[in-house]
């Protein structure tokens, strides 16, 4: 079973259609990231999935059921843009306030698991609007876990946040993924999204362009040889003859796309007259396929 | 793995979850006890300047209440405002009310609480419902301590205190359910102009004052027609009142809300929300 399944989904704000046609696939227990440029329909499709806005067409079901349904909606846990907490209370008082709107009856033991989960535990007694960024985040997926979900949707969850939070955020959703919620995650910080997500999805123009597992990423993703010289713009000159694609980075590298082995580049350069200082293979990652996918390379 | 076992909530687990947030929410914000104390200023202020002597002139300010509870309701329905005192009575409560439940709708909004509400709470009347009884609670305080700053105005000012007191009380009894009645209105309105926070304390505000069955007055009379709508209602509650005028009070009330929240929850349910 798919914790959700969507089809041809479509939405149109008077004249503009944020959606047009979008199919979306996400496993039960997935960490599935959700990936766009601003304006691609990212957000618009998480609030259909949470139902704060109406369809125009297409069908949305969360665990085989119409995402209407209000069995199905008790159950989903959802984080979009900032935390819907009163900034006058405490944050204490708002997870209270969210326990008793879920009717939670061991009210008061769920709060403090959650926020032990969440690393917030010690700041329960602040008020809201004083905490920072990255607790105030925190504390919006404390919301959101409230009632046990089995689906959590988050929008943009690490935005804004430094070094630390953004570790802290990584492992909180990976224990949160542990217990088997199914998490829903877009970000424009692919580098930390990469680290986390089990599937992927990416949208463009209100449209799904690709969607895949984390193994079929890493597969999918090209191998490169990236290597250091003294004379940069002369081995690039060099390898350009040879290899059909080769790029210059900002890093000071080369790096060679073609399926190629170090070692041969190492002699066709020596051959030339250059001597490489640094050499070595990689593969790229999710923020350069992304970008490839969308300069359609 | 998790189990997955997706039960819903009943009607009154859920209704109950929202009802103690929104209690909360009234009870821990200073909004409330502003507004009541509002309320209980209003009659003082009137009673307690009326019949006061200028220093300068030494003439003596026009007493508009001989009778304390005037200030509560009319003697008789009067639907056609030919002064101040006429008009200035327990109702004005309603017009402060509805400016309070924007207020708290308006923060729904504005804090995003509503994203957490709508996501887990399917059925849209559950929130309807919710915030029209905390409104109508909150209304029917107000007229409580509007009651208590006229007679503490009234001892001040040595205002007469001669009554039916059966006809008050029902008077009061019945304005108290028309709290009902009026906060659905005002739920319903806010709902309509949820992204528009200014214009919907404007259309509370507006529709408070209920001068559109005070212009539909002055056009046809006091005619007990008007009884129909909530500021007729709440005019008919008046100091003749009997147990038909807390019936017609109770119908009107009851009628409307359900009008009221089922319209309200229409649009909740077809339009988007956040």
């Amino acid at each position: 079973m798919n914790a959700i399944e969507i089809k041809s989904l479509t939405k149109n704000f008077k004249e503009k259609q944020a959606l047009c046609g979008l199919d979306m696939t996400v496993p039960v227990g997935a960490i599935y990231g959700f990936i766009g440029e601003n304006g691609s329909g990212k957000s618009t499709t998480e609030k259909i999935i949470c139902g704060l806005i109406h369809e125009s067409g297409g069908t949305v079901k969360l665990f085989g059921k119409s995402h209407t349904d209000p069995d199905i909606r008790a159950k989903v846990g959802v984080l979009i843009e900032a935390p819907g907490c009163f900034p006058n209370m405490s944050v204490w008082n708002n997870m209270m306030l969210q326990a008793a709107n879920l009717d939670i009856s061991n009210a008061e033991q769920e709060v403090v698991k959650i926020l032990k989960l969440v690393r917030m535990e010690g700041a329960a007694g602040n008020k809201y609007k004083n905490c920072s960024l990255g607790m105030k985040q925190r504390i919006g997926i404390a919301m959101a876990l409230l009632g046990n979900p089995a689906l959590l949707v988050l929008d943009e969850p690490i935005n804004g946040l430094d070094a630390d939070g953004m570790r802290i955020m990584r492992e909180v959703l990976t224990d949160i993924s542990k217990s088997g919620t199914t998490i829903v995650i877009s970000s424009h910080i692919l580098g930390e999204l990469e680290k986390i997500a089990t599937h992927y999805g990416i949208v463009r123009g209100g449209k799904m362009i690709k969607e895949m597992t984390a193994a079929e990423l890493e597969a999918d993703c090209r191998t490169y040889v990236a290597l250091q010289a003294k004379d940069m713009s002369r081995v690039k000159a060099i390898l350009s003859c040879k290899y059909s694609r080769v790029e210059e980075y900002e890093a000071g590298y080369i790096r060679v796309y073609d399926a190629v082995s170090p070692e041969v580049i190492v002699s066709y350069l020596y051959e030339n007259g250059i001597i490489i200082t640094e050499i070595g293979t990689s593969k790229i990652g999710l923020e350069e396929y992304y970008i490839d996918l969308m300069e359609g390379k | 793995m998790k189990e997955l076992n997706f039960k819903s909530p009943t009607f009154f687990e859920r209704l109950k979850g929202m009802l103690g947030v929104d209690f909360y929410r009234l009870f821990h914000t200073p909004m409330f006890y502003i507004f009541l104390g509002i309320a209980a200023v209003i009659p003082a202020m009137i009673l307690g300047t009326m019949g006061m002597e200028n220093p300068q002139t030494g003439e003596v300010t026009a007493q508009l209440y001989t009778n304390v509870w005037h200030i509560i309701a009319a003697e008789t329905p009067l639907y056609v405002v030919n002064n101040i005192a006429d008009y200035a009575n327990m109702n004005m409560v309603f017009i402060f009310g509805g400016i309070m439940v924007s207020i708290f709708i308006g923060h729904d909004y504005k804090s995003g609480y509503v994203k957490q509400l709508f996501t887990t709470h399917a059925k849209k009347q559950d929130y309807m419902m919710s915030k029209t009884l905390v409104g109508a609670f909150s209304m029917a305080c107000m007229c409580v301590t509007y009651m208590l700053g006229a007679v503490g105005a009234g001892l001040f000012a040595g205002t007469s205190f001669e009554v039916n007191i059966g006809s008050l009380v029902i008077a009061i009894l019945s304005k108290m359910i028309m709290s009902l009645g009026w906060a659905s209105l005002y739920t319903f309105l806010n709902i309509i102009f949820r992204k528009y926070f200014g214009v919907s304390i404007v259309s509370c505000f507006f529709f408070g004052t209920g001068i559109l069955i005070i212009g539909a007055a002055a056009i046809f009379g006091n005619s007990s027609i008007l009884n129909i709508f909530l500021y007729g209602s709440s005019v008919y509650a008046c100091l003749s009142s009997n147990i038909l005028t807390l019936l017609v009070c109770l119908i009107c009330s009851v009628v409307w809300t359900a009008i009221y929240t089922i319209a309200g929850t229409r649009i909740l349910s077809k339009c988007d929300v956040y």
